[in-house]
């Protein structure tokens, strides 16, 4: 599988979970998605860590430094696995993992180098040893304990958004 | 959890569940939701059999070499910086796991969904040792309020409606009443993250434990999970020996396979794989992490001649199919597993006296065995669950004369005809015996017997 293909069978699978796909070319083209999908006034943690996440950052005025305070999280993530349209959290490098957990909408930019093709070529990259947590997050938080009706956003966020950039 | 195992009364359950219609009406949605939804995940998989194959290949290895790979699981977790307790029955896993909590001055449990805590009724011994225990599947967390048991496993109340559903939470939580399964979820989502954010520990079940890296691998899809395993800062996760997979590379196989049998999903919203506890300078994961590997027999099953059960990934495929389970429901069965596994399992694991009447809850159509992603034997295995059973003495002696007389006159045609015009005559003095929830089920005997009629 091709980098194109990969990127196009993520961007796929992804939308069929329901989160918002989005592919940026540049910078300009990354603060324009997020102008465009966050509510820059409504508290947003983003980590600030990465070059990714530096240029993001400076968009948002109201930056939460705690991510259990955000309404939004911000943040570059590990990779994508185009298999099943997932993006990949890891706590290597002192990432909070949970900052994907507990605000409502939560924006994953992943580069698009970074996407994996299938969960084997993942786990073959990342199982030795493995960082203390790996989570694989496809689309929103969901359930259908109640009468097996579809309902988003239980526990996780209701929202979720992926940038290929 | 209620600890009553009622399974000897399975006749009796089945025929309360049979006058329910609001559950069989449930149940039927349940099975035919979940059984298309899991045909139409599956159409776009290519060699999906190559896939069952090789899954209940590395199944069986982990069942061929069990100790040596609970060896290596636990090597390798310690490594990552867990502490592994072994718990030989449910009382001992009840016991540590009190003990844990206790002794770091913990009394506000959140919990994820775990069958193997059922199992073992842990809830009920932690909340008699003063501590709170809040189920935060929205499933279990229903059921919890209603002092309820799970009856399905992969959707816990699936016997309740929406409109249940929203008394309970109005009654309880003293919210307004609604019966939309969107505004219940939120309603959930507000009383559970509170608790979430003040629990002292949080206890977990496990999907899979990866031998070589000491990784325990959990899917949901409410964010529950996640939850309780990096918020609070002890972590106990509780699973059952067999759960093992020799690597974490074999996984990929198994998360094609649970999520599509289970629910009809690609893959779960959520897949974590936790390896130890948070190190030093790391932002995520519980501090402490303790592994609680439950036996609780299942050494005893592995040297048996139903040894294949432990292959099973507790997907649930096999009870959305059958037509038992389909149409009783889960609570029938009187214990913690329902469906074809489920009584399987409860034989074995409460032993044949508290279980032997379920296994009368097969028509052995098969179904199950066709759905089975790892490719568990159901049907064999019931056969000689059943065989076991007449051995055992636990048949019916009833049931024992009836087929032996049935043998005789099916094997000689005069016998048969006369068999055919004396059970017509005889039926409601057949059907008085066999009692009303047995022969009074029956159809009764056609007064021209079908090989008579000409075509």
């Amino acid at each position: 599988m091709s980098g194109a293909e990969r990127e196009r069978l993520f961007l796929e699978n992804a939308a069929k979970t329901a989160a918002g796909t989005h592919a940026v070319s540049d910078t300009e083209g990354l603060l324009a998605v997020l102008g465009r999908i966050v509510a820059t006034d409504s508290p947003v943690y983003c980590p600030g860590v990465t070059e990714l996440e530096k240029a993001a950052a400076p968009l948002f005025p109201v930056r939460a430094a705690d991510y259990a305070a955000a309404a939004v999280t911000v943040e570059e993530v590990f990779g994508a696995v185009a298999e099943t349209g997932t993006i990949v959290c890891v706590s290597a490098g002192g990432r909070a993992v949970q900052a994907g957990l507990l605000p409502a909408h939560h924006v994953a930019i992943v580069r698009r180098d970074r996407i994996f093709g299938t969960l084997d070529d993942l786990f073959a990259a990342i199982a030795d040893p493995p960082p203390t947590n790996v989570t694989l997050v496809t689309g929103p938080s969901r359930t259908a304990d109640i009468e097996l009706t579809l309902a988003i956003g239980v526990h996780g966020p209701e929202k979720l958004d992926v940038i290929v950039a | 959890m209620s600890p009553e195992q009622t399974s000897l009364e399975f006749r009796k359950n089945s025929v309360r569940a049979l006058e329910d219609s609001a559950l069989r009406a449930a149940m039927k949605q349940a099975a035919d939701t979940f059984g298309t939804k899991r045909a139409e995940a599956f159409a776009p998989v290519a060699d999906l059999d190559a896939l069952r194959d090789r899954a209940s290949a590395i199944r069986e290895d982990v069942l061929a070499n069990l100790p040596m790979y609970v060896d290596r699981f636990v090597a390798s977790a310690v490594r990552a910086g867990a502490v592994v307790h072994r718990a030989n029955d449910a009382a001992a896993a009840r016991e540590i796991i009190r003990k844990i909590l206790a002794d770091r001055g913990a009394r506000r449990i959140v919990k994820g969904k775990s069958m193997v805590s059922e199992e073992v009724d842990l809830n009920s011994h932690l909340e008699g040792a003063g501590m709170e225990v809040v189920e935060t599947d929205l499933g279990e967390y229903i059921i919890q309020m209603e002092g309820e048991t799970p009856s399905h496993i992969i959707v816990p109340a699936i016997h309740k409606n929406r409109r249940q559903v929203g008394r309970l939470f109005a009654d309880r939580l003293g919210v307004p009443y609604s019966d939309d399964p969107q505004v219940l979820t939120k309603i959930a989502r507000k009383a559970l993250r509170e608790k979430f954010l003040s629990a002292d520990a949080g206890i977990s079940g496990a999907n899979f434990a990866a031998t070589d890296t000491g990784s325990l691998v959990l899917l949901t899809n409410e964010g529950n999970g996640r939850m309780v395993t990096t918020v609070p800062p002890l972590h106990v996760a509780i699973l059952s020996i067999e759960k093992m997979l020799p690597k974490l590379t074999d996984l990929p196989a198994f998360l094609r396979l649970l999520p599509r049998s289970a629910t009809g999903q690609t893959i779960t919203s959520y897949v974590s794989v936790i390896t130890g506890p948070r190190k030093a300078g790391e932002a995520t994961g519980a501090k402490e992490l303790h592994i609680v590997l439950l036996d609780n027999g299942r050494t005893e099953i592995l040297a048996g001649e139903s040894r294949d059960i432990l292959k099973c990934i507790r997907c649930g495929a096999c009870m959305n199919v059958c037509p038992v389970y389909r149409t009783v429901g889960g609570h029938a069965y009187g214990w913690t597993y329902p469906g074809p596994m489920g009584m399987i399992l409860t034989t074995l694991l409460t032993g044949m006296e508290k279980a032997h009447p379920l296994l009368d809850a097969s028509t052995l159509c098969g179904a199950c065995v066709e759905v089975c992603p790892v490719r568990v034997p159901l049907v064999e295995l019931i056969l000689g669950l059943r065989r076991r059973k007449v051995r055992e003495g636990f048949a019916d002696p009833r049931e024992r004369r009836g087929m032996e007389a049935f043998g005789k006159a099916s094997s000689s045609p005069a016998l048969f005809a006369l068999g055919q015009r004396l059970a017509g005559a005889f039926w409601p003095v057949v059907r008085a015996l066999g009692g009303k929830d047995v022969a009074g089920r029956l159809p009764t005997p056609a007064k021209t017997p079908l090989r008579r009629r000409r075509p």
